[in-house]
């Protein structure tokens, strides 16, 4: 970018809504993940018009345009790779329309996560993806990582919910993708080409998304498993009982093991948990589903099983799990957490095989995650002042890709591809799968502006 | 890794690196949520250290306006599920670019006030409350800077209620406690310390009370006010001394309260405070916020000075959750918090900012 750039983007924008001060630019160099690198610039626009117009002078001046929603992605998936503009989306946060008859909202990208979930909260109804990272996150970030959470064994992830976008193509132009009926059978489905696309086809303005009646009810039970396969098989009768419960997580006994030692918690040495919540609109559909839960535990011998009997021990029992990440980042200043996902039977086999690989090699780890939707979050700790640690964790996690993919699974269930996953891509998709996206990029981004080297798809 | 050029910050070297960068701060940051902009944040500050720790960039000019502006109100730390003890981080970071030459003139200038004048408003002369001063007494009642210049009124409040109380106290020719200085990069004036113990000593008392959170903290944490403590002086903020007293007023205005984040997040008072209140005031109702959550006024850490109109900002962001609960009062137990708030209220807001000392003396006067 020249000084003249700058200069146009300012007219564009605003001189107030402009900056090129090194504070931001540090800033914005970084996400969740180890990766960064410095964009030269960044805007605060107010509009599509105004990004529109940035795109077309990007286009015209050849510059990077970097879109920046909160920051929280874990893949480097908002790290100006190859410098450029970024557009921090922070001005767009409004609420354009909550629609309950339509089960709709309309928002703009910038809205904060929490933000829409607090203003449902009084008609009832909710967004019921759940990213972990949702008191910050923004929903157009969610959009193009297609975010998850914890509730996805039940109610799926954020493409499930997008029913249409307006989108800023690389070009400038802008277009409507979708349709705001429930239902729509009509041409090519743009949508979903867009969702989970990390801004590398072009910036997401607005968005209509379906909204659920929130449940109302509420049970929670935990179990213990002095084997791996034990568990494996309790996750196996509890999808084969006919419920679907609303979480169902897994802890294994590296992760166990931490939760005592570093946060106190009173765990029986085991060789996996299992966390599971059920809900429903009756307190009976809560308790019937968790009848069904608790079943299968006592059906696979757990060694304990604990129900949350009020709110406050329910409460007591989410509190483990959500120490995990901080109590297991606490052992080494670095870390890698991975979010690989198998189909749900392949669970198991995926934890023995990520603790076969990862056991014995000098960096602590914890494996815990969605058995209700088969995606696991290893998390390898390390220090990463030290290129030779560094270099040799990243080589366990080759092997864990590799692993996953080997089990028919998926290199992300939830955090998107960025830059931490790119070299791994055709380990999952195929060479003719891999045209098609770079095809595809390369249409609607022929000089390569938008987001760049990301996703494996610089030709 | 680490430059070895900065010593006071290379303590902090493996809590920086403690930051994963999960950008959580944001959601509870009051610079962030005035401004929008993530350089100002938590996250924002610790990736500026760390590139700083790296060798990447200078601890220069280029960092001021983000390094010093935090209200160290510690809303971040509190929230951060890595446990990044981020206030004392700032501390350290200020103090080591205040050795370098480099600083916010505004903090500069405060430093050099304070050496001149003994107060942080350069004032010349107090106001003298229409008491004694520096006899013997009970109690020794210490205003603090803004009590003293600024916020008057509730000052005088204060010492109204004292007096309707009938507690033996004394007012001393006081001076800045000086514990504000830390915060914004350089060090407590060992001079001037040494003068406010001892007056305070001389009074024979038994019991300090300040109407300042930070100075009960300065009292209560600092090395060079350790003769307070070892002279076995029980030091209170105002707020734990009224929790103490019989009032015997009450009334049924719908009132809130905002937590001082001097008095709450940095010092675990939460509770005194609402004992009080609620007895006088049983239609009393918590902000969306609140205790350690409670959203900073934006007037802490020297931002006021500093970042006027972005304090004022954060202030709003306080006010719009008093609004929301629909009440007549909003109570506070510090000045510094009152004076922010009722400044930046706004015509259309209803309700009164006032301290509890003042809201008290109000129901006093009617009843």
């Amino acid at each position: 970018m020249e000084q003249r750039d700058k200069e146009a983007i300012k007219r564009i924008v605003g001189e107030e809504h402009f900056t090129d001060e090194l504070i931001d630019l540090v800033s914005y160099s970084y996400d969740g993940s180890d990766h960064n690198h410095r964009p030269e610039a960044a805007a605060y626009p107010a509009d599509s018009e105004q990004i529109s117009r940035i795109m077309r002078l990007a286009n015209e001046r050849r510059f990077p345009v970097i879109p920046r929603g909160a920051g929280t992605s874990m893949t480097g998936s908002v790290v100006p790779a190859k410098g450029g503009l970024v557009l921090d989306m922070v001005r767009m946060n409004r609420i354009l329309n909550i629609r309950v008859p339509d089960r709709q909202v309309v928002v703009q990208p910038g809205v904060v996560y929490a933000a829409l979930q607090k203003a449902l909260a009084p008609s009832g109804f909710c967004f019921p993806p759940d990213p972990a990272s949702g008191k910050v996150c923004t929903l157009g970030g969610n959009v193009a990582t297609n975010a998850g959470g914890i509730r996805g064994a039940k109610y799926g992830v954020t493409r499930d919910y997008v029913l249409a976008l307006e989108v800023v193509l690389p070009d400038g132009r802008i277009v409507h993708t979708g349709s705001k009926c429930m239902k729509s059978s009509s041409g090519l489905d743009l949508t979903r080409i867009f969702v989970g696309s990390e801004g590398v086809l072009g910036i997401i303005t607005e968005i209509t998304l379906k909204i659920n009646p929130k449940p109302t009810a509420f049970r929670t039970a935990m179990a213990s498993f002095e084997t791996l396969r034990q568990a494996g098989q309790a996750v196996t009768d509890i999808m084969h009982s006919g419920i679907l419960p609303s979480v169902l997580e897994i802890m294994e006994e590296n992760t166990i093991r931490v939760l005592r030692e570093k946060s106190g918690a009173d765990l029986p040495e085991v060789a996996a948990l299992l966390l599971v919540e059920t809900d429903g609109y009756t307190e009976g559909e809560a308790e019937y589903a968790v009848e069904k839960v608790v079943a299968a535990f006592q059906d696979n011998d757990a060694k304990t099983v604990s129900r949350a009997g009020s709110q406050e021990e329910a409460e007591k029992l989410w509190a483990i799990r959500r120490a995990v990440g901080s109590a297991a980042g606490s052992l080494r200043p670095n870390n890698l957490s991975e979010d690989v996902t198998v189909p749900i039977s392949k669970v198991p086999q995926l934890l023995e095989g990520i603790q076969e690989i990862m056991t014995g090699q000098g960096y602590p780890f914890v494996i815990f995650g969605h058995a209700g939707d088969g995606n696991l979050h290893p998390k390898i700790m390390f220090d990463g002042s030290d290129p030779k640690q560094a270099r040799e964790v990243h080589l366990l996690i080759d092997k864990v890709f590799q692993l996953t993919c080997d089990l028919g699974g998926t290199l992300s269930g939830e955090h998107g591809i960025g830059l931490a996953k790119a070299p791994y891509m055709h380990l999952e998709h195929d060479a003719v799968a891999m045209e098609l996206m770079r095809l595809l990029k390369n249409t609607l981004d022929p000089h390569n502006l938008l987001n760049p080297g990301k996703m494996a798809l610089d030709q | 890794m680490t430059s070895e050029k900065h010593p006071l910050l290379e303590k902090f070297t493996e809590q920086i690196q403690h930051c994963t960068r999960c950008g959580f701060c944001q959601a509870h940051c009051p610079v962030f949520g005035a401004t929008g902009r993530p350089a100002l944040n938590a996250r924002g500050k610790m990736l500026l250290l760390k590139e700083v720790l790296a060798g990447k960039i200078e601890l220069n000019q280029e960092l001021v306006d983000s390094l010093f502006q935090c209200t160290t109100c510690a809303s971040c730390a509190t929230n951060c599920p890595s446990g990044v003890d981020v206030p004392n981080i700032i501390k350290a970071a200020r103090q080591e670019m205040v050795g370098l030459g480099t600083c916010h003139p505004a903090f500069t200038g405060m430093n050099q006030v304070l050496d001149e004048y003994g107060n942080i408003y350069a004032e010349d002369e107090p106001g003298d409350f229409d008491r004694e001063r520096g006899g013997k007494a009970e109690v020794v009642y210490f205003m603090g800077c803004v009590g003293q210049y600024r916020e008057e009124d509730a000052t005088e409040a204060a010492l109204d209620l004292l007096d309707h109380l009938e507690v033996d106290y004394i007012l001393i020719d006081e001076v800045c406690c000086s514990g504000v200085l830390e915060d914004v990069g350089f060090s407590i004036k060992p001079a001037l310390a040494e003068k406010n113990i001892e007056r305070i000593l001389a009074t024979g008392a038994g019991t300090l009370v300040t109407g300042c959170p930070y100075c009960y903290r300065t009292f209560t944490g600092k090395e060079v006010y350790a003769p307070l403590r070892e002279a076995g002086l029980e030091i209170l903020h105002f707020s734990q001394f009224l929790a103490r007293q019989d009032i015997g007023v009450s009334t049924d205005l719908k009132v809130t309260y905002h937590d001082p984040c001097d008095l709450g997040r940095h010092c675990g008072i939460y509770e005194e405070p609402r004992k009080t209140i609620k007895a006088l005031a049983p239609n009393f109702v918590e902000m969306p916020s609140n205790h350690a959550n409670a959203l900073c006024c934006g007037a802490g850490g020297g931002v006021r000075g500093a970042y006027a109109k972005n304090s004022l900002a954060m202030a709003r962001r306080r006010l719009d959750e008093v609004e929301q609960v629909g009440v007549d009062i909003l109570l506070t137990e510090c000045n510094s918090c009152m004076h922010n708030l009722a400044n930046a209220k706004l015509r259309a807001q209803k309700f009164q900012v006032m301290t509890t000392a003042q809201f008290i003396v109000e129901l006093i006067e009617d009843s």
